[in-house]
């Protein structure tokens, strides 16, 4: 025996001694669990967004049993093509998309543009978030998903994120002509920017004196 | 990309993109084969000739026209009696809903979500009720999970009637209305026994239940499982096998599977068309993986194939129901989760103990603050996904709360669908999305 096996044989041995177990991520498969572990580094999402999109991968929640991963705006539509077509991952349904304002949870960037994707073979879920700061463009969605169409017209009209290459990016909720701004900021009032006036203000009909106090009942 | 430039008259908003600028991009293909890209803006200026020479035709159908089920407008571009293109306007119903329940304890949000899709009240209380209990991490007792499901497939049955009656009145056959609404009569007399209100019923509280289950309730719920199948039996005898029925329906608003998919389409809509995805089977919620039940596929993903798979889920819903009843009679277990300290506490308790009162002073006047985090909740509605997308920061209203309502999605698949059909079909596609528009418009 060499040296030099004797001690590759040692430094496996130190390393079960020391109950550090070396994982091959790779070796895992596709199981559903892998989806729901508490190593995230086996989800398997994470593990192929870590291979093919490293700089895109910004933060991986695990919250009440769903994950979120936090990607960079402008590798938003990359990585949904990516998710997609991929055999085994297959996130093949745009559940929903929508936005959040982070105005007063933190500073910068200010909005989440969430993602919910939702894989018919596996049955499992994945929100995709991707910060944008007021005025900064995210990739549309819709070449992806042509039910990406209204989602994105309706972050649009409620948050104004504007969406590059959107074929119909007008406002869908609201009127065409809406001069108000985007009313699920957080910086808009609830009754809007506008004074409206205020009607029924008058008594026409007085409350009864109380005949004890002299006041209102 | 025309996107750096902006819209001339707009600016801030892009001017929308030509086909060709989607292909930068990379993806060859960009829009999924057999999919036609999505309609640009529609405007009644619009001066648009055909090859013969004929101009094309703009009409708008609606915003009262009586088959668009509420207040929406479609504005229609015609070649003679062919749809060439075809916009939905929506939002005359939009009551801010989302921006509302930021500014609302938890609780109070409940009855909100009754005016969302008005027909079905108890399954959106449901989604709402679940996805709160899901972000404070407690869950309701089984009894009280039991009555969730008996609600819930009692407010499908009832929403699938409106449809129904509908649907066969906007295509022609006015009878079937007058007697779907005789059998949802029934299923509201329910709901009023069990909560006290027909239409909003707000029944769903966060744990359970916290009122006592009437006084024959389960024979009245016995009741309508015995009479209502031979009815619906009636039903299908009269539209099944009818000529002009099937003459309306068959090979109508063909959605092939890809486009069902790439156009997000949930419930019976993804479901003619062959896909087998219910939320009830692939991620069961309440005691969905307990009761025994089959989910209906159709075939060609026409008019036809979405109302069998309606009719059917019908049928499997009085058979959840009947399994469900079985449970719950006699059964005298607890319908709140009073060990959580999220719910509200004991009516007993508060008439008693001081510690009861003062819990529930405090819940009712400052509500209850779940943890920090974000939930998602989606559950099978009768008109397809219902999602509640809820981000709490630890205060006691909701930071943000999205609901993703189904038909919201499911209409925008109409302008796929419109292309190319006849006129007289607009009708019968717009019936078969199932749209209420308190809920397409929040």
């Amino acid at each position: 025996m060499s040296d030099g096996d004797t001690l590759q044989h040692d430094d496996s041995n130190l390393a079960s001694q020391a109950g550090v177990e070396t994982i091959d991520y790779d070796a895992l498969g596709w199981g559903r669990e892998l989806w729901f572990d508490d190593d995230l580094n086996k989800h398997p999402v994470v593990r192929e967004l870590g291979k093919h999109f490293p700089d895109d991968m910004l933060d991986v929640i695990r919250f009440r049993n769903e994950t979120t991963i936090h990607v960079t705006p402008a590798k938003l539509r990359d990585i949904a093509f990516y998710l997609r077509d991929h055999e085994q991952i297959a996130l093949n349904l745009l559940t929903d998309m929508t936005a959040v304002d982070m105005l007063t949870m933190r500073t910068t960037p200010r909005f989440d543009v969430c993602v919910m994707l939702y894989s018919i073979p596996n049955r499992v879920r994945l929100r995709l978030k991707a910060g944008v700061d007021d005025g900064e463009h995210v990739p549309s969605l819709v070449p992806v998903w042509n039910g990406a169409n209204w989602m994105e017209r309706e972050c649009y009209d409620m948050f104004g994120i504007i969406f590059d290459g959107h074929p119909n990016l007008r406002r869908i909720l609201l009127a065409d002509d809406w001069d108000e701004g985007h009313p699920l900021r957080k910086d808009y009032p609830i009754r809007g920017w506008k004074e409206f006036p205020i009607y029924n203000t008058e008594r026409t009909v007085h409350r009864a004196r109380s005949r004890w106090t002299g006041r209102g009942v | 990309m025309s996107s750096s430039t902006g819209h001339p008259e707009f600016p801030g908003i892009v001017e929308a993109a030509r086909e060709g600028d989607l292909t930068p991009y990379g993806q060859p293909g960009a829009y999924i084969a057999g999919n036609t890209p999505p309609t640009g803006t529609l405007t009644v200026e619009d001066e648009e000739f055909t090859e013969s020479g004929e101009r094309l035709m703009t009409l708008n159908m609606g915003p009262q026209h009586p088959s668009t089920h509420g207040v929406m407008r479609i504005l229609l571009k015609l070649d003679g009696e062919t749809v060439v293109q075809c916009d939905p306007m929506i939002g005359y119903l939009h009551r801010g809903t989302e921006k509302l329940s930021e500014g609302k304890r938890y609780a109070q949000i409940v009855p909100w979500t009754d005016r969302l899709d008005y027909t079905a009240a108890p399954l959106n209380n449901i989604g709402y009720v679940l996805a709160v209990e899901k972000l404070c991490g407690l869950e309701a007792p089984e009894r009280a999970q039991y009555w969730r499901v008996i609600m819930a497939e009692l407010a499908r049955i009832a929403a699938h009637l409106v449809w129904l009656g509908t649907h066969a009145l906007d295509i022609g056959a006015l009878s079937m209305s007058l007697y779907c609404f005789r059998e949802r009569e029934m299923i509201q007399d329910i709901f009023e026994t069990f909560c006290g209100a027909r239409l909003t019923t707000n029944m769903m509280e966060i744990g359970g239940f916290s009122r006592p289950i009437p006084d024959g309730l389960v024979e009245q719920v016995r009741n309508f499982v015995k009479i209502f199948p031979p009815r619906q039996q009636e039903y299908a005898d009269l539209l099944s096998a009818n000529p002009i029925w099937l003459a309306r329906t068959k090979g109508v608003g063909v959605i092939s599977p890809e486009a069902a998919i790439s156009y997000s389409l949930t419930g019976a809509c993804l479901r003619g068309s062959g896909i087998n995805y219910d939320v009830r089977k692939a991620e069961p919620y309440l005691v969905y993986d307990r009761l025994d039940f089959e989910v209906p596929l159709g075939e060609f993903g026409d008019v036809f194939d979405r109302y069998i798979v309606r009719m059917e889920e019908m049928r499997q819903a009085v058979k959840m129901i009947a399994q469900c009843i079985d449970f719950v009679d006699g059964n005298d277990t607890p319908l709140m989760a009073y060990e959580s300290p999220y719910v509200i506490p004991p009516h007993k308790g508060v008439m008693t103990t001081a510690e009861d009162m003062q819990r529930h002073f405090i819940w009712v006047i400052k509500g209850f603050n779940p943890p920090v985090g974000e939930v998602w909740q989606s559950i099978e509605h009768s008109k397809g996904e219902l999602g509640y997308y809820i981000v709490s920061d630890g205060g006691s209203m909701p930071y943000r709360m999205r609901v993703r309502t189904p038909d919201y999605v499911n209409l925008g698949v109409l302008p796929h669908m419109a292309q190319g059909a006849m006129l007289a079909d607009m009708v019968a596609l717009v019936g078969t999305i199932d749209i209420v528009l308190g809920s397409v418009d929040r």
